[in-house]
């Protein structure tokens, strides 16, 4: 009996083998759809939409409010830098598929406030959101992607911080 | 002790050691500090305590050894001024933002969730501290460096990592 098991667990693991190595000569095409981007690939991409997200409300609340530019220039070209190291853990691969767009949210239009003080304070708003957020695939990414997602985040917690000072002040 | 265990004894090991030099180092800070620096400068002061405390027992729940803090340690810089002083401690909570990046990738998701509370913290203070904030903090930690006399500390920070200042000990005998 248990000898019958071990022969049938033997047969089904040939037979799983089979359309493996028929398709290893056809090419990669014969593997069907390709696969679905990693984990570390979706974390990324998330992270990716939430910089870009905070960047968009940057230029919103510039665009409304110029005088505001020498304040918010040096927390911007952080989330610049953000992005970069982002993309960063990207690997396009040479003829790949293209990368997963990062999920599309409702870009909030129409919602700067007008004054300096009310801007400073949805952007602080935005940054404290986007601080939280970036933790959401704290879990399960691999190690060093967490590490970069909880420096993000940090940072993010930090600019909410000055900018919050800065809406007080101004 | 698996190998997941002894990494993260390791990891609390590094966050604890950085929280004894934060101790040490607020002690020193604080000295030079008036008004409300120096209000700020306690409660940290306290609160790294506070963080010491409760990584020795962490170690000890695993049955590690916790490191001990140094009767002294030596300061990257002299600190004979309320500027030196606050850039004394806002290398100190650069430092234990790296420090508490490691526990972030460990294996264990609530090392990592206490590992990022831990970070954002200190990177608030640091930012608090330098009136200004950083990129990636515990990941890019700026090199320490004492203040100069045009250093004012406002504004984000200078990406100035030119030897100006460079607070290598001091040269031995």
């Amino acid at each position: 009996m248990a000898r019958d098991a071990t022969r049938r667990r033997v047969l089904t693991a040939a037979a799983a083998a089979l359309p493996l190595i028929a398709a290893g000569c056809k090419g990669i095409a014969a593997l069907g759809t390709p696969p679905k981007p990693a984990p570390d690939v979706t974390v990324a991409t998330d992270a990716i939409a939430v910089e870009t997200q905070l960047i968009a409300r940057y230029g919103d609340v510039l665009a409304a409010n110029p005088g505001l530019a020498t304040a918010l220039r040096p927390l911007l070209a952080q989330h610049h830098e953000h992005l970069a190291r982002l993309h960063a853990r990207l690997i396009v691969p040479v003829g790949g598929q293209p990368l997963p767009t990062p999920r599309a949210t409702p870009r909030p239009t129409g919602q700067v406030p007008g004054t300096q003080a009310a801007a400073l304070g949805y952007l602080r708003d935005a940054e404290d959101a986007a601080s939280d957020a970036l933790l959401t695939h704290l879990a399960t990414a691999p190690p060093s992607l967490a590490q970069l997602l909880a420096s993000i985040s940090a940072s993010e917690a930090t600019h909410a911080l000055i900018l919050g000072t800065a809406a007080r002040h101004s | 002790m698996t190998a997941t265990d002894s990494a993260a004894a390791a990891a609390l090991q590094q966050a604890l050691a950085a929280e004894n030099s934060a101790v040490y180092g607020y002690g020193v800070a604080g000295a030079h500090l008036t008004g409300a620096r120096r209000a700020a400068a306690v409660r940290n002061w306290v609160g790294h305590q506070n963080a010491r405390d409760a990584l020795t027992a962490m170690l000890a729940a695993r049955g590690a050894q916790p490191v001990a803090a140094a009767a002294v340690y030596e300061l990257p810089f002299s600190v004979h001024s309320a500027a030196a002083a606050v850039a004394l401690v806002t290398l100190l909570e650069d430092r234990l933002s790296a420090a508490y990046l490691g526990l972030v990738g460990l294996d264990d998701p609530a090392l990592r969730a206490f590992g990022a509370r831990a970070v954002r913290a200190a990177a608030l203070r640091a930012a608090t501290w330098r009136r200004g904030t950083l990129a990636f903090p515990g990941l890019d930690v700026p090199a320490p460096r004492a203040p100069g006399p045009a250093s004012q500390g406002s504004g984000s920070p200078a990406p100035s990592g030119h030897a100006h200042g460079k607070p290598t000990p001091s040269h031995p005998g």
